[in-house]
């Protein structure tokens, strides 16, 4: 390490070596994060929240998804961690088709996937260090493991000077940062934002975007179901809006509205 | 697996007191249903001791020929033991029911009239205890066709009688435990639930960062275990504070002898021990269940 880096730039490059090491890796491997193909959500109540959906995410892309409430938006994000199984159809994590997971594997799968959401889910009693390093603690992570781990992500998102702070002491982005921190100390695939912004004003809202959007170009895939009108038409990322349980709009550059 | 047991000690630990109050909540409900299933136990082996008291109650007398000679009391006595219906038997001498007699006489205040008589007009018997009242008609027939058999006390009613209250007894007693034992298990499978229900975030959160379903389960365990263990030991001492009370309840309504209290004890301890170390488990293992991966 030099003397002029500072620890957000050498949390940040260290991170980047082991995406480029993993990418080497599975250089062969199917590029894709997520594949959903035809996917069919019928509940046993009899209503329908996914039709027909095809949807190819491939390594470090960052998709916004879209569409009004009960669009089956949260139904979708169940399925990618396999809390529930699609009725019809296939969906493929990281080369693995859920439905033909065992259950002792489901862990595992869920580890390659972080999960932030609109009203963070942090654990009142315990400060800032001790809730990302949960989510190490209950995999099992060794101990002498966790400590780098943690120290790395707390940096990356810079909250390393709130690390004793607990989250009541904390503002709403220092939550939400604290959640993506605790998202990403599992080293995931794909990082799924749901609604993260929904609880932030909107200065706030951009500070997380930011973030999100840096740790996309760090190599991690990252898909945000939103309501923010402003920020998606801004950033002209891809977009796949939901309607009634089917895509019916999936472009690259687009905006939150269909563009006629 | 060492780290994993200690890691789920220490949340289970953590756990309990960072929710005191519901986790006193779900000891306190312990505690009554530790009592109340004691409470009821200990009635129930009181019942039980006062039945096999009345029961041993129940024996075949033999009267004995007045023209017996010891060789055949010795060989009729023999005989009697070798029953297998028999507990054990006792020979009462001509000498030795004249003094019951009298003793008999004097304490139901009435005049002694032996004084009267130049001979002991009384016969020698065997008093024949059984194992169980219902062989007494068995063992009557058979100390009939003894030689040395003068006749046998005819005591097959009241033996069936003492038999079918016994009976009924035991049953009863039986099912009000097992009955008891299921409310039990009810009420604390619920307040531990509510407890586990208090943490579903908690649990919610573990579930998304991918922890194993034993990660998930075991810290709520041996939260559940604690719980069973702390209610169990404040229940055994408030019992032991309380035992000279219960000692001398059960000696006079029961006629059960204190000497029996000791291994009465140990049972005791035991039982609320396993009840509660076990109710303590299963309600954890059913209440976090409804969280774990489908």
């Amino acid at each position: 390490m030099t003397i002029t880096s500072t620890p957000t730039a050498a949390a940040s490059r260290s991170v980047r070596e082991r995406l480029l090491r993993r990418g080497r890796e599975g250089a062969d491997a199917d590029r894709a994060v997520l594949v959903l193909h035809d996917v069919t959500k019928t509940y046993p109540n009899g209503k329908t929240a996914l039709r027909d959906v095809d949807l190819v995410i491939p390594e470090g892309d960052f998709v916004f998804l879209v569409g009004p409430s009960g669009a089956g938006k949260s139904t979708l994000i169940k399925l990618l961690i396999r809390d529930e199984l699609a009725s019809l159809g296939q969906v493929v994590l990281d080369g693995q088709d859920l439905a033909r997971l065992p259950r002792r594997s489901v862990p595992k799968v869920r580890r390659k996937i972080g999960i932030v959401f609109q009203d963070f889910k942090l654990l009142p009693t315990k400060n800032v260090w001790e809730n990302v390093a949960f989510a190490l603690e209950v995999t099992g992570t060794p101990r002498r493991k966790i400590r780098p781990a943690v120290d790395r992500v707390l940096a990356l998102v810079g909250l390393t000077a709130q690390r004793e702070q607990i989250p009541s002491q904390l503002s709403g982005g220092e939550q939400q940062r604290t959640a993506i921190a605790r998202a990403l100390v599992h080293d995931p695939r794909l990082i799924i934002a749901d609604e993260p912004t929904g609880n932030l004003d909107p200065l706030i809202s951009w500070e997380i975007i930011q973030l999100l959007l840096r740790i996309n170009e760090l190599g991690v895939t990252v898909m945000m179901a939103t309501h923010d009108a402003d920020v998606v038409t801004a950033l002209r990322k891809r977009v796949v809006a939901l309607e009634e349980g089917r895509v019916i709009r999936d472009e690259v550059g687009g905006a939150y509205h269909r563009a006629d | 697996m060492i780290g994993f047991v200690a890691f789920s000690i220490r949340r289970a630990w953590q756990g309990f007191w960072r929710n005191a109050l519901m986790s006193l909540a779900a000891t306190a409900t312990m505690v009554l249903m530790l009592v109340l299933l004691a409470g009821f136990w200990i009635i129930q082996t009181g019942l039980l001791s006062a039945l096999d008291f009345t029961e041993q109650k129940v024996e075949v007398v033999a009267n004995i020929d007045l023209d017996a000679s010891p060789s055949d009391i010795a060989a009729l006595e023999a005989t009697i033991r070798a029953m297998p219906e028999v507990a054990g038997v006792t020979f009462i001498s001509k000498d030795e029911a004249l003094a019951r007699f009298q003793a008999s006489m004097k304490a139901q205040g009435r005049e002694d009239l032996t004084k009267y008589l130049d001979t002991n007009p009384l016969t020698a018997s065997e008093e024949v205890k059984l194992k169980d009242p219902g062989f007494s008609k068995t063992v009557a027939d058979a100390l009939r066709n003894q030689p040395a058999v003068r006749n046998v006390l005819d005591t097959k009613d009241t033996a069936q009688n003492v038999k079918t209250v016994t009976d009924i007894l035991r049953t009863a007693g039986t099912v009000i435990l097992v009955v008891i034992g299921v409310i039990v298990l009810f009420i604390i499978v619920n307040t531990i639930r509510l407890a586990v229900f208090a943490r579903a975030e908690e649990i919610e959160i573990m579930r998304l960062v991918g922890a194993s379903d034993a990660f998930i389960r075991w810290p709520f365990v041996f939260e559940g275990a604690m719980v069973g263990l702390f209610g169990a030991a404040i229940t055994l001492t408030g019992l032991y504070l309380l035992s000279e009370p219960i000692a001398s309840f059960m000696v006079d309504f029961f006629r059960v002898l204190p000497l029996s209290f000791g291994s009465l004890a140990n049972q005791l301890i035991l039982l609320v021990t396993a009840a509660g170390l076990g109710l303590g488990i299963l309600g954890s293992w059913v209440s976090v269940r409804t969280y774990l991966i489908r």
